[in-house]
């Protein structure tokens, strides 16, 4: 089997599968909304020319319009048959277009308080979308409304919808970690892998003409460092590690535990990123009246995003917490507070940057 | 696509074709072409073996250096973040947070990885189009953005020129004054800046009560408003109250201790009138009514006094509620009323073991034997006759029958049961503590909000232990500077020391005969250096001396319950010395590091009125921030990443944090500890060439023009070594073991080891720093049973001062909301913002595009409908002060009948330039002009009157 299909699937009888394959688990009861991932990402990769509107590290405000702009009724990825599902670009505004400001003028230009800071697109237009837009507004009627935070890289799907779109095989599953990557030499700029991912995790980059996206920071993981977003987490949510490794976080929480699951894993793409679904305070009248019968996130929401098991997990998980707070022991509990910090949450990735 | 094909039969196709024809097609083993669908799929997909291209990417991660950083910016609460900072050419390239912090103990989650998402992108920020890179000088008109850049010398001999002719003048160096905002590091720059207004004579304003972080309803029933436990104590807890605060928002580097805590079994409770993002990891949300928090925590403390629930040790011990006051007219029976030549804070207890009244303990609160009574009505043999006393505790009951759950729904809209249900958990906790930030401290009753809380955590007897507090205002801090800010002289700085301490002994011995705490001494000290009027408090210096008494002295026009104007309660509080008023005009305004023309409530008429008046405004900052704007210089500071110093930190993470100088300043920008000194130097210097020997200083003496020399310490630490300066802070310093400045340079921080014995804020932690364990703040008074710093000597919840009697606030009190702003159908409030620290994200492009861009009202959905607003909308807000233009933002999460700004939007980011901070009267409360009652009396950060912009009336519309 040589690079460049191992796709994770059986295909015509072969099975197509890296030798190991890195996965993150966000633990979406820790996520405080606070894009530092998007930051560190940010400023880790995306600051050339021509790479100023990509976020490849997200944070969406969920029930939301997301990033960009509706991805979730975009289509992309595989029916059931295991057929491409239409889909199509999302355009540069739907993403939220780096926004420039007129700061020289407000601080420089001697125009006084006719003048002030204002964003405004490359079309030279007021955004009316960015990539956090709808922060903090959620769903529901108040008192009863709802939100919570959903981080979201690229996949690094077991079955990529972007890589078999790809008309230039630019795209490739390494076989050493199953980190799927654009060679943007080899990338022409079709963007077919934009229509075909069903996350819309994939830029297009106008200077370059290429695809570009999360790249799992192979260059830190190839060193023992885990990548940027999930070190620069002080959330402490972002576990990394082998999926097959049976006693790192990743395993544990992913099979034995069995509490993170993947987002719409109807897509079929098979991604690499699990969520422990988010728990939320229950239902209450106007006058704060608790109905604990009520969850507040309707269950039907969450398992539309994160499948039919999340009714299990969440309860799971109440159950451990209810253990705690009598005093008994929970080692799932234990596996998600992480108490040192990085060895329990990316065991295989302990080394400091500034020590290399 | 569009034609129904599937996508794969698109790239079998045409794509394959595409591709072939572009003659790049490398692979086919069996030579067949790409679109035959016979062909095996993984020989038909195209062979990628340019693995190089991955170098690109590994080429990218490159540095040349890594040095230790944080951002000296005031987040407060959150503040105190090992940074690495990485350098590439030159030039920062980027941070990422160190992640060195030491396991405390292995049973709790440690302290990594400390960050946010602001600091993680400074290294952007400091590059911008913000940053001052030269000396500018006004051309145009005020903040019109017209400058000619000038050198470091024509500004330096301009600013000391016009300073040394306002020193000199009849209105002396009281008219030249500083504001340090939160470049206040309490390092360096901050001793830098006391020092330099110590050899001017030069007030710096006290910002602390201006800017509501002042705690007042925790200041006068703890008596003191610092007392915080660290962030990790609250793994210890198992019920966690969010309740005056946003904490997910404003302590991101804290907040994995609040869900770690929550996975360890502590129910999390958010009080607070929107689904805020605090809310959504609770386990239970309790929407309350904007700015009724103080009935519902009343009713709480009357279900706990009822249901007798309330830990009963604990009130008796701690607190002055067993304490007797007298039935006629409601004050303590003080010793002075029992015999002739009695002291005044003596008090009395009904002990039950003795059957008899009896002094309470003044020098301690253990109890020994006696069993105070809570209850009951006793007859007392007084100097003038006989009493009729009772316990605080009865009078207290007695006030809360107003306040039973069932009337308090009329006022909080929380129902009876979910009350009982609150405070059952409170009583019943192994270990509660309450998240609380300065948020209460803003609103114009909110003094009455704290003092609920915290009567709640004190009847359910959950201070003082593992797990169990309130968190106050977090501070802890290096403890040399406090003596280095004020040691004069140009001797040795230790000789300066030596002499300060000589001085002070008098004092001291004065306190210890008084039978004062070490606590109690350092707040009394604290209170006579604040009458030298060195330290004006802000909102009192805006009221008196720039104009602004018509808009935050119009109390009376929005309080309906206030019998006479607040001008009456003003003079009154001047007069008998409660408040010290500062009385010099002001000429020349340096602006160092803080933003005030954003900052100050209801800038846009500070504006007017002040700047006018001024002879010269100076800025020195490295952005240009709207004060920075609307300067006639600005002088460009270092960026955090460029200079050597250390700064403040709090008991929520207790480390001693480092910034050092990972590049040069870029351009012409100086650190600030350089900038004093150069600003010194020039007065020296032009005051020497203009012949000019000496100034009347406030107080009628002539001093020598020697400025420089003095805050040099005779030549010792000046502009050019600022390292050894720091090298002695640490070395004077008794609270940060044997770090030295190599050493903690290296390593970014240092944990502290004790609250230290010379700091006047540190110390109302009042708890040992232990090295394997969390810091629990109080452990002195509830184990080493400390008297508390109040007049009582205990947390006093009656205060029989003559203000809170004739307001009606003697016990906590629940008061209505006054109409401030106007008779306008919407609360706007506000809280510090996920986006930004004050003003300096707020207008960095990476913040700016992860929120809207520009300035955004919460409005609620139902709010918004009936006004025909939609989410993106432009609308006005407005009320009888001001107006502003912002963008809806229209929130399920939000309640009805309550709107949000969201901190610290520069004015000139917003239409008109005014912003949120343009509508609030900021009215000032009356009650915190009292003074004069042992505890409750101006000193530095407290006791002094705070604003109260939260829950201003206004109204929205939509603009078409």
């Amino acid at each position: 089997m040589n690079e460049k299909n191992v796709i994770g699937r059986e295909l015509e009888g072969i099975l197509h599968k890296p030798k190991r394959q890195l996965a993150m688990v966000f633990d979406l009861n820790k996520c405080l909304g606070c894009h530092t991932c998007a930051i560190s990402c940010k400023r880790q990769w995306t600051r050339e020319e021509g790479m100023e509107q990509q976020w490849w590290a997200v944070v969406n405000t969920q029930p939301g319009l997301g990033t960009p702009k509706n991805w979730e009724s975009l289509g992309g990825g595989w029916d059931a048959k295991g057929e491409p599902r239409s889909s199509r670009i999302p355009t540069r505004d739907e993403f939220g277009d780096a926004w420039q400001f007129n700061k020289d003028e407000v601080f420089h230009g001697g125009k006084g308080k006719v003048t002030y800071l204002k964003p405004v697109t490359t079309q030279g237009e007021a955004p009316d979308w960015g990539p956090n837009w709808d922060e903090d507004e959620g769903g529901g009627e108040y008192p009863n409304s709802h939100f919570f935070y959903l981080p979201r890289i690229c996949n690094h799907c077991t079955h990529p919808a972007c890589l078999e779109a790809c008309p230039r095989g630019a795209i490739y599953k390494r076989a050493e970690d199953g980190i799927v990557l654009i060679n943007d030499k080899q990338c022409k700029g079709f963007r077919f892998c934009m229509e075909a991912c069903p996350y819309k995790r994939i830029y297009y980059n106008h200077v370059r003409d290429v695809g570009q996206k999360c790249i799992f920071c192979f260059p830190r993981v190839e060193k023992g460092v885990a990548p940027a977003c999930a070190r620069q987490c002080q959330g402490r949510l972002r576990f990394v590690g082998y999926l097959d490794d049976e006693n790192g976080p990743i395993h544990k929480l992913v099979h034995q535990w069995r509490v993170a699951l993947p987002l719409h894993q109807e897509h079929g793409t098979q991604p690499n990123v699990y969520y422990v679904p988010p728990l939320s305070p229950p239902s209450v009248d106007i006058n704060g009246r608790v109905d604990p019968s009520r969850p507040r996130i309707p269950t039907e929401y969450l398992e539309g995003l994160f499948g039919p098991r999340v009714r299990e997990v969440l309860t799971l998980l109440e159950a451990e917490k209810a253990k705690k707070n009598q005093g008994q022991p929970s080692e799932l509990m234990d596996l998600l507070i992480v108490y040192k910090w990085p060895n329990d949450i990316f065991p295989d990735f302990l080394r400091d940057p500034a020590e290399l | 696509m569009a034609m129904g094909m599937t996508r794969r039969t698109f790239l079998l196709g045409t794509g394959g074709a595409l591709v072939l024809s572009l003659g790049l097609l490398k692979c086919k083993k069996t030579g067949a072409p790409a679109d035959r669908p016979a062909v095996p799929y993984a020989e038909r997909v195209p062979d990628v073996r340019y693995r190089d291209f991955e170098d690109v990417y590994r080429n990218q991660w490159k540095w040349d250096s890594v040095a230790k950083g944080t951002h000296f910016v005031n987040c407060w609460y959150q503040r105190g973040c090992n940074w690495n900072v990485y350098v590439k050419d030159g030039l920062v390239w980027r941070e990422e947070q160190s992640g060195t912090y030491e396991q405390i103990d292995p049973k709790i989650p440690d302290y990594n990885p400390r960050g946010c998402q602001k600091g993680a992108c400074y290294s952007e920020r400091m590059y911008d189009e913000s940053r001052l890179r030269h000396p500018l000088k006004r051309v145009g008109e005020r903040g019109a953005g017209q400058w000619k850049r000038v050198s470091w010398d024509e500004a330096l001999n301009d600013i000391a020129d016009k300073t040394i002719d306002a020193m000199i003048s009849g209105d002396g160096p009281g008219s030249v004054i500083w504001d340090q905002g939160t470049a206040q590091t309490n390092g360096g720059a901050g001793v830098a800046m006391m020092r330099t207004s110590l050899v001017l004579d030069t007030p710096v304003l006290d910002v602390n009560t201006e800017i509501g972080d002042h705690r007042p309803g925790a200041a006068v029933t703890l008596g003191k408003m610092v007392f915080c436990s660290s962030s990790d104590d609250l793994f210890h807890a198992d019920l966690i109250f969010i309740w005056g605060g946003n904490p997910i928002y404003t302590q991101i580097p804290n907040a994995h201790f609040i869900t770690e805590a929550r996975y360890n079994g502590a129910k999390l409770i958010t009080i607070a009138p929107d689904y805020s993002a605090s809310a959504i990891h609770a386990d239970q949300w309790v929407p309350v009514k904007v700015a009724t928090d103080a009935a519902l925590g009343l009713a709480m403390a009357h279900v706990m006094i009822e249901e007798d629930i309330f830990n009963r040790k604990f009130v008796q011990e701690q607190t002055d509620l067993p304490l007797l006051v007298r039935s006629d007219n409601g004050r303590f029976l003080r010793e002075s009323d029992m015999k002739p030549g009695g002291a005044e804070d003596r008090f009395y207890f009904y002990d039950l073991a003795a059957k008899g009244i009896e002094l309470a303990p003044q020098k301690t609160l253990a109890l020994e034997n006696r069993d105070p009574a809570l209850a009951g009505e006793y007859e007392v043999q007084a100097a003038n006759g006989k009493l009729k006393v009772t316990p605080v505790f009865v009078r207290l009951r007695q006030h809360l029958q107003q306040y039973t759950p069932e009337k308090a729904m009329a006022i909080c809209g929380v129902a009876p049961e979910t009350i009982r249900g609150l405070a059952r958990g409170l009583a019943k906790a192994r270990a509660a503590t309450c998240i609380t930030q300065s948020n209460f401290s803003k609103f114009y009753h909110g003094i009455e909000m704290e003092r609920a809380q915290i009567l709640c955590f004190a009847l359910a007897g959950q201070m003082g232990r593992k797990g169990a507090g309130y968190m106050s205002f977090p501070y802890l801090s290096i403890d040399a500077v406090d003596g280095l800010g004020v040691a004069t002289g140009k001797q040795s700085p230790k000789l300066a020391l030596a002499a300060l301490g000589l001085k002070m002994a008098p004092e001291l011995i004065k306190a210890k005969l008084k039978g004062y705490t070490a606590e109690m001494t350092t707040f009394e000290l604290g209170r006579q250096e604040y009458r030298h009027g060195a330290f004006p408090a802000s909102l009192l210096w805006l009221y008196h001396q720039a104009g602004m008494e018509d808009t935050y002295g119009q109390t009376e026009k929005w309080d309906p319950a206030m019998k006479r104007p607040l001008d009456s309660y003003m003079k009154e509080a001047v007069a008998k010395g409660w408040q010290v008023k500062p009385s010099d005009r002001p000429r020349i305004f340096f602006e160092a590091g803080g933003n005030i023309l954003r900052r100050f409530r209801a800038f846009d008429k500070v504006a007017d009125r002040l700047l006018p008046t001024l002879d010269l405004m100076v800025t020195i900052d490295w952005r240009m921030s709207n004060t920075a704007l609307n300067s006639d210089y600005v002088l460009p500071a270092a960026a955090w990443y460029e200079k050597d110093d250390i700064t403040w930190a709090t008991p929520l993470s207790p480390f001693s944090q480092v910034i050092t100088r990972a590049a040069a300043p870029i351009a012409e920008a100086k650190p600030d500890w350089e900038i004093h000194c150069l600003i010194l130097k020039a007065i020296q210097r032009r005051a020497g060439e203009r012949g000019i020997k000496s100034f009347k200083d406030r107080h009628g003496v002539e001093r020598p023009f020697d400025v420089y020399d003095e805050f040099t310490f005779g030549g010792r630490y000046t502009e050019s070594n600022v390292a050894e300066f720091l090298d002695l802070l640490l070395e004077l310093s008794t609270n940060v073991g044997d770090a030295n400045w190599e050493k903690i340079k290296k390593k970014g921080f240092q944990r502290f080891t004790a609250l230290g014995e010379n700091s006047y804020m540190n110390i109302g932690n009042a708890t040992d720093v232990k090295e394997n364990e969390p810091i629990t703040a109080g452990l002195w008074h509830t184990e080493k049973k400390m008297p508390w710093p109040t007049l009582t000597r205990r947390m006093q919840f009656c205060i029989d001062h003559p203000f809170y009697e004739e307001l009606g606030e003697v016990l906590p009190v629940h008061k209505d909301q006054p109409n401030i702003g106007g008779d306008y159908p919407l609360y706007l409030t506000g809280g510090h913002t996920r986006w930004s620290i004050h003003s300096t994200w707020r207008d960095q492009r990476h913040m700016q595009q992860l929120n809207r861009g520009q300035p955004v009202i919460y409005i609620s959905v139902k709010d918004a409908a009936a006004r025909g607003i939609q989410d993106g909308d432009q609308v006005r807000l407005f009320n009888d002060i001001s107006s502003a233009q912002l963008m809806a933002k229209v929130a399920p999460a939000h309640r009805p009948g309550q709107v949000t700004v969201y901190h610290a939007w520069e004015p000139f980011m917003a239409k008109g330039r005014t912003t949120y901070t343009s509508v609030t009267p900021n009215p000032i409360n009356p009650l915190q002009l009292a003074g004069g009652y042992f505890h409750i009396q101006p000193r530095p950060a407290e006791f002094a009157p705070g604003s109260t912009d939260r829950a201003t009336r206004v109204q929205i519309e939509k603009i078409h």
